[in-house]
């Protein structure tokens, strides 16, 4: 699909030197003289790599529809998360350095979207909060009311995360997978 | 777009107020008279790189097209004619076609003074005495105060020191930061072949376009993250067509200068050559039908203006809601803003 630089945006698919790769940043810049450019970072999807691609806003490139279905994610080993399609029993995998950060929240067992094109799988859509109960963390000390204090907590994929110190073991929390930061107690 | 009320930016909005009044205050102080001018203008100068936003006047049978102004530079260069001498003004300019993002947004502030019988280095010097001006009349945390770090702020993490600049001319920056040679830089040819051999897209790409690319992908993420605000200066004389040319006639006598990689401004010694400038209306002019950009009637009485004599003066513009954004360490000028359209 034809798209002019100036309309990209985080999160799109764009096809470049023969690759698929996603938007991660995309920022409209005009230098006051000279033409208007689109400043982007862009993320490789097969070898997880980022670069910075600058275009001029009036530029056609060449951006990918994608589909996203849900797929059960099974497990990840040391390269590739593995997915599987429940209603086919195919089996999808994604690079680990494509998803980054975000795998530390998925929880094996758990429904995501993948991003397909042609039948390959591209990416993980990204969730707004990941769910996560919390298995270990120190009851919070009486009379430490220090406001924002915060304490380490593991949740259930096994990660530590810095929360609240009211939030105890069994609580759900939501957390932002991006920043890997805490963001609410869900359910106490 | 949508109105959207930000009562979350308060803190970062009293600081831009902070740094607003501390502006006011230097430029008072430093003999500059305060304009307070239109905004809607029946002419324009054609800009063929920004496109403009286009109003009407009606009353009974009289209609008649306005313009908000992209820069206040037709009324300021009119004024200076007159031997108003120093003037600075701090308000709205408007640029149409520029979306929303973190460094942009269609209606800014600028902020736009000239100093008459100032050379370019000259004012950019002075510039930098304005940022050190307004980072003691800013706030800042306590223990800011305790390791007693004057003239400085700290942006996104880093510490920023006004006692002085980074300097590069442009050729020192293409060299270390993208490999470009300066032969190769002033020589069309061997530029093109250059960027080509770099990966650049070349092709239908002017020299201008490929330079501003260059200086964005590569140059810029290097400027003002050692410490102190850069300043890039010595432009190409393609790249600053209204600019004074050095004695080497290769270059024009431009500054832009940067914080943290973010451009925050610059200043140019003004092109007092109504000829030159006539020509470079009616260049424009004609790019402008050619791009079918939006057809605004052409300020005549600029260069009537200019006929009479534009002083030797230096000329800056600065960015002021990122100027702001840098000093309440925010990260998009939108953050700035109590109401946001977008």
């Amino acid at each position: 699909m034809k798209t002019s630089a100036g309309s990209l945006k985080k999160g799109d698919f764009l096809f470049y030197q023969g690759d698929i790769w996603q938007i991660q940043k995309a920022d409209f810049y005009s230098p006051g003289k000279g033409s208007a450019l689109m400043k982007t970072k862009i993320k490789n999807l097969i070898s997880g790599k980022n670069i910075d691609y600058t275009l001029k806003t009036a530029e056609t490139t060449e951006t990918i529809d994608v589909e996203s279905i849900e797929l059960q994610y099974l497990y990840k080993d040391a390269e590739n998360l593995h997915f599987m399609n429940e209603r086919t029993y195919q089996q999808y995998t994604v690079p680990l350095g494509v998803v980054g950060k975000a795998t530390d929240f998925m929880l094996e067992g758990s429904k995501y979207f993948v991003y397909i094109h042609n039948d390959k799988p591209l990416t993980v859509r990204p969730q707004m909060n990941a769910h996560l109960k919390v298995i270990e963390t120190e009851d919070a000390v009486k009379g430490d009311t220090v406001s924002g204090a915060k304490k380490p907590a593991k949740v259930e994929t096994g990660v530590i995360i810095q929360v609240p110190l009211f939030v105890k073991v069994g609580d759900t929390i939501s957390i932002n997978p991006e920043t890997g930061e805490y963001t609410e107690r869900v359910k106490s | 777009m949508k109105i959207k009320t930000n009562i979350q930016n308060l803190k970062n909005y009293k600081i831009q107020l902070r740094v607003e009044q501390a502006v006011h205050e230097f430029m008072k102080k430093k003999g500059y008279l305060k304009l307070d001018l239109p905004v809607m203008s029946p002419a324009l100068i054609p800009e063929s790189y920004l496109e403009i936003f286009e109003t009407e006047f009606n009353y009974f049978d009289r209609k008649e097209k306005l313009y908000l102004t992209p820069s206040p530079e037709l009324f300021m260069k009119r004024l200076l004619t007159q031997g108003i001498g120093n003037i600075y003004y701090l308000g709205k300019s408007f640029r149409n076609s520029e979306p929303n993002s973190s460094f942009h947004s269609p209606e800014f502030t600028m902020l736009e003074f000239y100093k008459v019988g100032a050379t370019y280095l000259e004012l950019a010097e002075q510039i930098l005495e304005m940022m050190r001006f307004v980072s003691d009349k800013t706030p800042r945390s306590r223990s800011f105060v305790n390791k007693k770090l004057n003239n400085s702020i700290f942006y996104q993490g880093k510490k920023i020191s006004f006692d002085k600049w980074e300097k590069f001319t442009v050729a020192e920056a293409f060299e270390k930061f993208a490999g470009i040679k300066e032969k190769e830089l002033f020589n069309n040819k061997l530029f093109i072949k250059k960027v080509k051999e770099k990966g650049y897209k070349t092709k239908g790409f002017s020299y201008q376009d490929i330079f501003s690319q260059i200086i964005a992908q590569e140059i810029e993420p290097k400027l003002g993250i050692n410490g102190y605000p850069a300043m890039l200066y010595d432009y190409p004389k393609e790249m600053s067509s209204l600019a004074k040319l050095s004695k080497d006639e290769k270059t024009a006598k431009r500054v832009e200068f940067y914080i943290n990689g973010i451009e925050i401004g610059g200043c140019c010694e003004e092109l007092n050559d109504w000829r030159e400038q006539e020509t470079r209306n009616k260049k424009q002019e004609t790019k402008r039908k050619e791009y079918k950009m939006i057809d605004h009637k052409v300020d005549k009485g600029f260069i009537e203006a200019l006929k009479y004599g534009l002083p030797d003066c230096t000329g800056a513009g600065i960015g002021f809601d990122r100027l702001c954004m840098v000093f309440a360490n925010a990260t998009s000028i939108d953050k700035l803003k109590l109401i946001n359209i977008v």
